[in-house]
């Protein structure tokens, strides 16, 4: 069943901005990462789905229900995790949360507080004087705090460190396996591999690809960076091997490669490997790589 | 149709607005009273007399009559209580829409199972209940304070007549504050609207005060509707009245309308 459905969604802003006729859908117990770059229409598509906004022409559903005339009914079952921090004038961490969970009805205060745990998040002091790492994790908790079957998060994982981000993946694998549905966005590939099932790629409003995580990381261009323990070395193994070499420097050797790497750990077995690096490659290169430099560049 | 929670978050955020203003009109209406002397009524009217005319006549202070209820709606009902709960109002209709949005806390509040309709209400239902109070409490303190300095001496049913005259504006002016909340995404807009508008009319009041001259701009300020003197005076006030009310349906009605059908980029 699809829990989110988009058909033919259009919001025009003018100047090619906005996004045009998306059609998308987002089925039960399944995490879809939502890719693009700042400004690609990641958020417009949200608001939609919040029913903040009014759509040109197109509609959307969750859970059968329309977003914008039936957003009341629908935000009994969700969980959103807004793109920018917002929270209320002088309330504290513990405020807001009792505050939203009043908004909500809701009385059940148990995954609340496993939540706070879980993110080591600090409730007492005064939201406007938390760190925006702080303020993400409140608004991560004020999402999942009533359990909701569905759950759509605009960047999660934003001014969240590497531990609390690995927290936070972990804790949408484990709503994933009690089947919850979530649509997350994100500029990074990096960010949603771990989580994602199917991925949907949004450039200038228009949804250029959606691919299977699987697919995804098979099509997926690398780039390696090898220190060898000499220039020559490095020399030969850039001229003997067939790989596409991008640059030599003195001992480095930076190649890309796409899909797996057993090429490559065969044809080092003859050298001195003293490193082996991957360049975390941007959502940028990966568009090139799978859809081409074409002449409307990514900007942003 | 009221979200209780929300209510409460909104009385939480204005109080202390609330306060300080009822606390400075609390100030005022006691000194006002008090200063009411029958015998020096004359005395005071010829330091008036010194005074330039179109400043005393900007500030309301006109025609003084010797009864205490002229006194009051002179002193009081001419100025003061068209300046001081606009202060609150101004600030509490902003925060109740515009500045939502404006800061993204919108966003909150719709991610919950409450209706734009609901939320609007609520927040609607906060500036209209606790502007009631505040004039509420001025007309209290105030029949109770002339009957204790001057036992006897207050004509209540023009007293109350008044009050009801300017919660009416208040109802109005709200009106226009709320709309404009509701209209704009930006607080910037929404000030300039919802106290740009009210801070006019009062100052178009001022003006048309002064004399013949400016007279005519009498036309072009809400608070023309609401005239003290001619209730005192028990003339027509009724058709005054109403057109305020009706003027506050509709305001309150185009703002949630316009909340309703918009769309929020938050």
């Amino acid at each position: 069943m699809s829990i989110i459905e988009i058909i033919g969604l259009t919001k025009d802003y003018g100047d090619h901005k906005g996004i045009f006729d998306l059609t998308f859908t987002v089925e039960e117990g399944e995490v879809f990462g939502y890719l693009g770059p700042n400004g690609a229409g990641k958020t417009t598509t949200i608001r939609h789905l919040m029913g903040f906004l009014n759509p040109d022409k197109g509609s959307s559903k969750i859970l059968g229900l329309d977003c914008r005339s039936e957003r009341a009914e629908i935000m009994k079952h969700l969980g959103y995790l807004p793109g920018e921090i917002a929270f209320f004038d002088g309330m504290s961490g513990m405020e807001f949360l009792n505050f939203m969970a009043e908004m909500r009805g809701l009385t059940d205060v148990s995954l609340r507080d496993k939540l706070v745990d879980l993110f080591e998040l600090d409730t007492k002091g005064k939201i406007r004087k938390m760190s925006k790492g702080m303020k993400q994790k409140l608004g991560i908790v004020c999402a999942f705090m009533h359990d909701p079957r569905v759950l759509i998060l605009d960047e999660p994982t934003s001014g969240l460190d590497p531990l609390m981000q690995k927290t936070f993946a972990n804790l949408i694998l484990e709503e994933k396996s009690k089947g919850k549905t979530i649509l997350m966005s994100s500029h990074s590939f990096e960010e949603v591999e771990r989580t994602c099932d199917r991925v949907g790629i949004i450039r200038q409003g228009e949804l250029v690809a959606i691919e299977d995580m699987h697919d995804l990381k098979q099509k997926r261009r690398r780039i390696y960076l090898l220190d060898f323990d000499n220039p020559d070395s490095a020399a030969k193994f850039a001229d003997s091997s067939g790989f596409d070499i991008i640059e030599v420097n003195e001992n480095t050797v930076k190649l890309s490669i796409l899909g797996n790497v057993t090429e490559l750990i065969k044809a080092l077995h003859e050298f001195t490997v003293l490193d082996l690096n991957t360049e975390t490659s941007s959502l940028e290169d990966i568009f090139m790589h799978y859809y081409g430099d074409d002449s409307q560049s990514i900007t942003n | 149709m009221i979200s209780k929670p929300l209510f409460k978050a909104a009385i939480k955020q204005n109080y202390v607005v609330f306060l300080i203003i009822l606390s400075v009109l609390m100030v005022y209406l006691p000194i006002i009273i008090t200063m009411y002397d029958p015998s020096t009524q004359e005395s005071l009217n010829e330091i008036l007399e010194v005074m330039p005319q179109a400043l005393i006549a900007a500030m309301g202070f006109r025609e003084i009559g010797g009864s205490l209820i002229d006194f009051i709606g002179s002193y009081f009902y001419g100025f003061l209580i068209l300046l001081l709960p606009m202060i609150y109002t101004i600030i509490v209709c902003n925060r109740s829409i515009a500045s939502h949005v404006d800061k993204g806390s919108m966003a909150y509040l719709l991610s919950t199972p409450n209706t734009r309709g609901k939320i609007a209400g609520t927040q609607a239902l906060f500036i209209i209940v606790s502007t009631t109070i505040m004039i509420g409490i001025v007309t209290l303190v105030g029949l109770v304070l002339s009957n204790t300095a001057f036992p006897g001496k207050l004509d209540v049913k023009a007293f109350l007549l008044i009050n009801l005259g300017s919660l009416l504006l208040y109802y109005a002016v709200t009106g226009i504050g709320f709309f404009a909340s509701c209209l704009f995404n930006d607080t910037k807009y929404s000030l300039m609207v919802g106290a740009g508008l009210p801070v006019a009319f009062l100052v178009i009041q001022m003006i048309s005060d002064v004399g013949e001259k400016t007279r005519f701009l009498k036309n072009f300020t809400l608070f023309t509707l609401f005239d003290p003197d001619k209730i005192i005076a028990g003339e027509d006030f009724i058709l005054q009245f109403l057109a305020l009310t009706f003027i506050s349906i509709v305001m309150y009605g185009l703002g949630f309308y316009t909340f309703n059908k918009r769309n929020l980029p938050i």
